[in-house]
């Protein structure tokens, strides 16, 4: 099974996974078209900041079984079986917010969505770029992140490279001083003296 | 938000008690301020923070992966390295421009004046216009003072574009400096010149060598403190007077509930100095007492605020970050603004309130403001108009929106480098015995802005604090002193907080262990102090126990003025990390490499009292190899 994989540590806060999954779910998924505000677009993933330099990009993990499906009393959210992604059915949808309350990680909002005629709120989450699976691309947030933050692929292939970080830092931890995943001495500094600052007075 | 909780974030955001009581007014109120769209701005782009996102020509915006992944160089193929050093020395140069511009604007004036031109200024420092023009070799002989002036603002505006590829305030420094710079290719050819050859290089396709780029970075920057904004100090000197001692007061409980407040805010004292003028006329005076007020406070804000209380003891309503709390007391008729650190902002904060913001540079408009023109043949009639225009204003000052602190805090000022050499007699003897005995270990400037990263003057006073202690003299500047002038460290009773040498030097010469010397543009009064203090001793400034920080700077002027310092020899502590993490290279060059030229380098560390310690080091190792 594939997914968007990410690696916190390597979140800058560019945000340009917002913007790319704006442009996405546009109307005709231009940067100019996005900006406009008759074509309700918005992202679908959220960076979250603590302490001003601490990010996370929080997404739809497209769990399975998911909660958010199985407390949908019409039906909306639907499971693409090709590539598993959880979508909603828009026409379907009455707003009820009850699976965005059974959401483990808080990322569902209701929003107007372009591409539908409909003039009211609906369940607006991450549809892991369903329409860019289908022709053999990936999300359009995993294309933006230029630090590997964001990785699309298979899970258990990409989980293989943590695990190989783990178990160096398991080996290593006796004595050694290695760090893994390796970050460079440059970054890592500017981490502490964002540390710092952060917590300062 | 309950009481609890603004009481707080008040508490967060800032040190000063007169600022938390504004900051929990405003937060009260809803009015907007720094810290609020600085949270609305989180996160903000590491791509940014790191330096290395190039957003140069139209085949970008591009930006390296930190990580070293597959995104290594633009488009244009540029690396990591070449990017940071080029967005530095843009940074750089943007604030070497706006302290040069600025200098050129008071050259102009003095020019003006002397050809009896400029309405209501006049030569007020004889004295150090002799001096200048037998600096720039300017027959005084039988000539009046308005001959001279005019020659030497002649000799000075030539040195923005000169073609004989040095300018003449640079032969202040000492020879081991100036010997530095010549070996380094370093010393500055012009003031404009070097910024306009930095704009070059940043362009696509011309310098890729983040070496090359850096050196040039560091002769931009003395084309600044040894160029531009000595001419701001020096020129600025002459036509208001140099700075002596005095005292006065500061923050927010300056304004006045009683009297028409007027904020003068900005950077140049030009105009600001017309209206401290004009603000004595008696007709004016006349037209106050009509609209019910009693009488005109002004009062000074940022380096426009330096400049006033400087030579005329205008008292500080603060600084940097103060500008929206003054008008959030609800008691600010009139904020005059010239240029430099304006939040643009800020007619939508008066907007909350009867305050009128009137802007005066042709340079910097902003929408939503009265602009009033200020030119050096029209000068004394603006300030007069900008005067009536916030005494017409007082009537609409709602009492039951006003709160003012109670309890101003005094301050002495004035420290210009010829003032201190004057309380030490008229030579740096004294000063240099009591480094050699240890009593006085070194001498730090601390200078800069405000930042809403770090709490406000936290970083300026808890250094200053830890370094007096340690027996090591501060200077300060710009926000820095504004910052230690609130907080009653720039009073002579302060000594009291300084370790046992540093406080009987104090005592003895009746001055503060933390000395203000000016504006921003007055750090090239550090520079004089230092060169003077270099050449008694005939070594160069490298080789001296200085340092320098900027605990709290964000502005790029900072830039320019921390690396100015280094490269004339101080070394430099900044509390806020510049945007150069993201290449390895250009930070240990700037941080170790660059000790090799200029015997100093840039550290970064925000904790103050770990900048202390590292500051220390410095002064100790320096100490140490004067064999003292």
């Amino acid at each position: 099974m594939k997914t968007v994989f990410v690696r916190q540590e390597r979140c800058v806060g560019c945000r340009h996974c917002e913007v790319a999954c704006t442009i996405e779910h546009s109307s005709d998924k231009g940067l100019l078209s996005a900006i406009k505000k008759e074509t309700q677009s918005g992202p679908r993933i959220h960076i979250e900041v603590v302490d001003n330099y601490l990010t996370f990009p929080n997404r739809c993990r497209h769990c399975e079984p998911a909660p958010c499906m199985q407390v949908c009393p019409t039906g909306s959210l639907y499971r693409d079986e090709t590539t598993g992604s959880v979508l909603v059915d828009y026409l379907k949808c009455i707003r009820c917010t009850v699976c965005a309350m059974a959401c483990p990680f808080g990322i569902i909002e209701f929003r107007k969505v372009p591409l539908t005629d409909l003039n009211r709120e609906v369940n607006a989450k991450c549809d892991n770029c369903i329409g860019r699976l289908n022709e053999g691309g990936i999300p359009a947030c995993a294309e933006a992140c230029k630090t590997g933050a964001l990785e699309y692929g298979d899970v258990n292939d990409l989980i293989r490279v943590s695990r190989r970080d783990f178990t160096t830092r398991l080996i290593m931890s006796q004595g050694a001083e290695s760090e893994v995943p390796v970050i460079p001495e440059n970054i890592r500094a500017f981490k502490a003296v964002m540390g710092k600052l952060a917590t300062l007075s | 938000m309950t009481d609890q909780t603004i009481r707080t974030e008040a508490e967060r955001r800032a040190s000063d008690r007169a600022d938390q009581e504004i900051i929990r007014k405003a937060l009260d109120e809803g009015v907007e301020t720094v810290w609020d769209r600085f949270e609305l701005q989180q996160p903000q782009c590491g791509f940014g923070q790191l330096g290395v996102c190039c957003n140069n020509c139209a085949m970008g915006p591009c930006r390296i992966d930190p990580f070293g992944g597959k995104t290594s160089h633009g488009v244009c193929g540029a690396n990591v390295d070449t990017i940071v050093a080029r967005n530095l020395l843009d940074d750089l140069s943007v604030g070497a421009a706006a302290h040069s511009d600025h200098g050129r604007e008071v050259v102009e004036v003095l020019f003006k004046t002397a050809e009896g031109k400029g309405q209501g200024y006049q030569i007020k420092d004889e004295e150090k216009l002799i001096r200048l023009a037998s600096e720039y070799g300017i027959i005084t002989e039988g000539r009046n003072s308005n001959e001279i002036a005019k020659d030497l603002a002649l000799g000075i505006l030539e040195e923005y574009g000169t073609i004989k590829n040095s300018i003449q305030f640079v032969e202040r420094a000492p020879a081991q400096t100036k010997e530095i710079w010549k070996k380094a290719g370093i010393i500055p050819r012009g003031i404009d010149r070097e910024i306009v050859e930095a704009m070059h290089r940043i362009h696509m396709g011309v310098d890729a060598d983040y070496v090359n780029i850096l050196l040039h970075a560091m002769r931009t920057s003395l084309s600044d403190g040894w160029g531009g904004s000595m001419a701001a100090t020096e020129c600025s000197d002459i036509l208001f007077g140099t700075p002596k001692p005095l005292t006065s007061w500061s923050n927010l409980a300056t304004l006045s509930r009683e009297k028409v407040n007027i904020v003068l805010h900005g950077h140049n004292p030009l105009l600001s100095q017309m209206i401290v003028n004009a603000a004595e006329d008696p007709e004016l005076i006349r037209f106050t007492e009509e609209k019910g007020a009693e009488g005109i406070n002004l009062v000074g804000m940022c380096c426009t605020g330096n400049e006033l209380l400087m030579r005329s003891g205008i008292p500080l309503a603060g600084s940097f970050f103060d500008q929206e709390l003054a008008i959030a007391t609800g008691a600010v008729e009139a904020m005059i603004v010239d240029y430099q650190c304006i939040y643009h902002s800020i007619p939508a904060t008066a907007g909350c309130f009867h305050t009128k913001v009137v802007t005066t540079s042709t340079k910097a408009k902003i929408m939503g403001t009265i602009y009033k023109e200020f030119t050096p043949e029209n000068a004394q009639d603006t300030a007069k108009e900008i005067i009536k225009l916030a005494i017409e204003n007082y009537p609409n000052r709602n009492p039951d929106r006003v709160r003012i602190p109670e309890k101003p805090m005094q301050l002495m000022a004035g420290f210009s480098e010829e003032a201190i050499r004057a309380a030490l007699g008229g030579t740096y003897k004294p000063l240099i015995d009591a480094i050699v005995a240890g009593s006085v270990k070194g001498v730090v400037g601390i200078v800069g802005c405000n930042n809403p990263r770090i709490k406000q003057d936290y970083g300026h006073i808890t250094l200053a604090k830890e370094l007096i202690k340690r027996n090591i003299l501060v200077v300060e500047t710009g926000c820095a002193a504004i910052a230690c002038g609130k907080a009653g460290l720039l009073l002579p009773e302060a000594a009291s907080m300084a370790g046992d040498g540093l406080a009987s030097v104090c005592r003895l010469l009746g001055i503060p262990p933390v000395l203000h010397m000016g504006s921003c543009v007055d750090c090239s009064r550090i520079l004089v102090l230092a060169a003077n203090v270099a050449k008694e001793l005939g070594v160069g400034i490298g080789d001296l126990p200085l340092g320098g920080a900027a605990p709290e700077w964000y502005s790029q002027k900072a830039i320019s003025i921390g690396t100015y310092f280094v490269t004339s020899g101080v070394f430099t502590v900044l509390g806020i990390p510049p945007k150069i993490f993201g290449s390895g290279n250009v930070l240990n060059l700037l941080a170790d490499g660059v000790k090799g030229i200029t015997n100093s380098a840039f550290a970064v560390e925000p904790d103050p009292v770990k900048a202390a310690d590292l500051l220390e080091t410095e002064i100790e190792r320096k100490r140490k190899a004067l064999n003292i």
